[in-house]
């Protein structure tokens, strides 16, 4: 929560999607990461980098989140912060999939902190198409519960 | 929909299935995510992982998932 906090004071333009953003739809299961997509554009970057610095008190890795892999070769980075009980997994790009831009987000309010979510709609078109087993399971959970079909 | 029954009955295993989750699809947000948060915190209690520090980078979503499979269980 505090992470998410620092997003909104930083201005960061980011998309929470996942295990975390099905939790805001009710639909609850563990994860160890929080994902997200945040806006490929270097200031944005740079957000990121402020807010991550001051929720884990400057740790000198948050340094290496580069906006020259983001915004080229690497759309995923993963940061795993020293307390290790939770990482990120931040990306600006999904092959041709996703973007910042094409997924579909809906605004969140926790304790006075504005989050930004994937729409239950968005997190399905996200999942069915992956190969991993859990995204499958999430898909049918998400598709069952919002009454989605293959059209949305 | 939330339903507020403790003791909810079946005839069959099929019938439970279908059943709504009594807390699925909560309409406040907040309280959704203050039960994923708890969820998540059991979770870690019960089965931490060894997660290596630092910051890493993928080409792809695939490669950034096989990276995960290879964290081990804390001992």
């Amino acid at each position: 929560m505090r992470v998410l906090r620092e997003f909104e004071s930083a201005g960061l333009e980011y998309v929470l999607i996942g295990a975390a953003a099905m939790g805001f739809h009710g639909l609850v299961r563990a994860t160890q990461d929080l994902d997200l997509f945040v806006r490929p554009t270097p200031q944005n970057i740079e957000k990121l980098r402020a807010a991550l610095r001051v929720a884990y008190q400057g740790d000198p890795s948050i340094d290496e989140i580069s906006t020259a892999d983001l915004l080229g070769d690497y759309p995923a980075v993963r940061y795993v912060p020293p307390a290790g009980d939770l990482y990120f997994d931040i990306m600006t790009r999904l092959g041709e999939v996703a973007s910042f831009e094409t997924i579909d987000a809906e605004v969140k309010e926790v304790d006075g902190t504005e989050v930004r979510v994937a729409t239950p709609a968005a997190l399905y078109r996200l999942k069915k198409g992956t190969v991993r087993a859990q995204d499958h399971i999430d898909a049918a959970v998400l598709r069952e519960r919002f009454s989605l079909t293959d059209e949305d | 929909m939330r339903i507020d029954l403790a003791v909810q009955k079946f005839r069959s295993i099929e019938e439970m299935n279908k059943a709504p989750d009594p807390n699925a699809g909560d309409a406040d947000a907040a309280a959704n995510f203050e039960r994923f948060l708890r969820h998540c915190a059991r979770w870690w209690a019960i089965a931490p992982k060894h997660y290596p520090r630092g910051v890493f980078k993928f080409r792809t979503l695939e490669e950034a998932q096989k990276a995960r499979d290879t964290y081990l269980p804390l001992k």
